[in-house]
């Protein structure tokens, strides 16, 4: 499968939404690298360069705020967006999420064509 | 002897001295044999439980592999949907779940399990496929017949089933099962109706016999008010006609979510019913409907009410806010002996804003150490009123 290069990486306790949403990324060219945790997530940031970050927010471990908030003080992580996918869909939880410094916030269940719209959006800004 | 005649010569061999045991000796061996057999009978079939969970682990998970691949495959990767063609009229292929693998009665289920789970997981277009697979494939006569099973809780698999995919029920299979004798099913039975039914979702309240508890009015409270396109009709029907206590204090919940003021007038006449529990709810419901023209009559009831009412009553007048109950609200805060009653009498009158600033200056100045503290208490903002 040919890859444009963009690294992705995603984070997600749900294994179906995790599979599944690497293949649709991956179909489009992205290279994707997968964490069940925050933890292992936090892993991958301090070994590796991304070019965009998609979390779950309730996670095992280290939760997707904990998460955001470490990748954006990274220093290799400045500029890098942000996109938040979660089942909370509260005000606040929304509120919250952006606040802490995501660029956009998708709430689940998830269309995947509009996943993919605000991912292509996101990487060209 | 015992022994003897139970296992015969062969025990006999092996325990040759067995007879002359004294009685009490024989009956200690014989429960110490029948002990350990237990035993040996009870950790067998445990393994057998485990090895066959296990062994059902592995086959689910590697089914649930392939079926995951398959409905990503067919339905995510729908290249019609893709191409901008409704998924009413896209091209779905269902060969491919037509294989002698889903002849076997697991494997649909797990098929089933997995359109739910993945149903619940994407929305849009594809959802729309997800039940057209379903559907094409006839998964939803499995689960109409769970309906038809003696067992409450195959029952109870097959309405989230068709309530998951969205399949419709007849009310004549679904209404007997909305006022049923279980609380699980009847409950999910009530949530079922509510989401399947979208013309008269709330049909179910007129027969409704069995209470509804108050977990399953938050359940039905989510529903309703997080489900698209659900007709909202207007709830003073059951408030005046439903002999069901529970469903009359359920739907003035619904009344102020809904803000339906044209409800006041049969609210208003639950103020006379005999049931002081009812009567609150009716009272708190017109407070937050801000129905003040019945203030006066509100005030006038006061001293004839339960204290469940008497502070109702007290909330109500805070939430008008007209202004006119002020003597009123102090009196009652200054006369009580009842902390709830002082509390919520400082409470409404703090609620009046600017309207009674100097009436509660003037009695933090004037009052007690006890009233004091109930004042500044009342009047914290962080306090939800």
């Amino acid at each position: 499968m040919a890859t444009n290069g963009t690294q992705i990486l995603l984070i997600d306790d749900d294994e179906l939404i995790l599979k599944v949403i690497n293949r649709i990324l991956q179909k489009e060219g992205y290279v994707v690298t997968t964490a069940s945790n925050g933890k292992d997530a936090l892993e991958y940031l301090e070994r590796d360069k991304f070019d965009l970050l998609i979390t779950d927010l309730m996670m095992p471990y280290s939760n997707g705020f904990e998460v955001i908030s470490r990748f954006k003080q990274h220093p290799n992580a400045a500029g890098v967006p942000i996109i938040v996918i979660s089942s909370v869909g509260t005000e606040n939880a929304v509120k919250e999420g952006l606040n802490i410094g995501a660029d956009d916030y998708l709430r689940k269940p998830i269309m995947p064509d509009e996943l993919l719209i605000r991912v292509r959006r996101l990487l060209k800004k | 002897m015992l022994l003897d005649s139970l296992f015969g010569p062969f025990f006999r061999k092996y325990f040759y001295y067995y007879d002359s045991y004294p009685i009490v000796i024989q009956i200690a061996i014989l429960l110490t044999g029948v002990a350990i057999t237990t035993t040996f009978i009870a950790y067998s079939s445990i393994l057998t439980r485990r090895a066959n969970g296990y062994l059902k682990d592995v086959r689910s998970k590697k089914i649930n592999q392939f079926l995951d691949n398959l409905i990503t495959d067919h339905i995510i990767f729908n290249e019609d949907v893709m191409n901008g063609i409704s998924p009413q009229e896209a091209i779905l292929d269902i060969t491919p779940f037509t294989k002698p693998v889903f002849k076997q009665k697991w494997v649909k289920q797990a098929l089933i399990d997995r359109l739910i789970y993945f149903s619940q997981s994407f929305s849009g277009d594809r959802n729309v496929l997800f039940r057209r697979l379903f559907m094409e494939l006839e998964l939803e006569k499995l689960s109409f017949k769970k309906l038809k099973s003696i067992s409450n809780s195959t029952k109870i698999v097959g309405l989230v089933e068709l309530t998951s995919m969205g399949i419709a029920v007849a009310d004549v299979i679904i209404l007997p099962l909305t006022n049923s004798k279980n609380r699980k099913l009847r409950s999910e039975a009530r949530i079922a109706y509510i989401k399947l039914s979208k013309n008269d979702p709330f049909k179910f309240f007129d027969d409704a016999t069995e209470p509804l508890l108050l977990w399953d009015q938050l359940e039905l409270y989510k529903i309703i008010t997080t489900t698209e396109g659900l007709t909202i009709p207007n709830f003073a029907r059951w408030i005046t006609y439903s002999p069901n206590k529970s469903i009359v204090s359920f739907c003035l919940k619904l009344v102020i979510h809904y803000n339906q003021h044209e409800a006041i007038p049969a609210i208003v006449k639950l103020l006379s019913t005999k049931d002081h529990y009812v009567r609150a709810d009716a009272i708190n419901c017109l407070g937050k409907l801000k129905a003040d023209s019945v203030e006066e009559h509100l005030v006038s009831i006061y001293n004839n009410q339960p204290l469940r009412c008497q502070l109702e009553i007290l909330k109500a007048l805070g939430r008008f806010g007209t202004g006119r109950q002020i003597n009123f609200l102090r009196s009652e805060f200054l006369r009580s002996n009842d902390f709830d009653i002082k509390k919520n009498a400082a409470r409404s009158l703090i609620n009046h804003g600017m309207q009674t600033k100097e009436i509660v200056q003037q009695l933090i100045d004037t009052a007690s150490p006890d009233n004091a503290i109930i004042l500044k208490h009342c009047m914290n903002p962080l306090i939800k009123y």
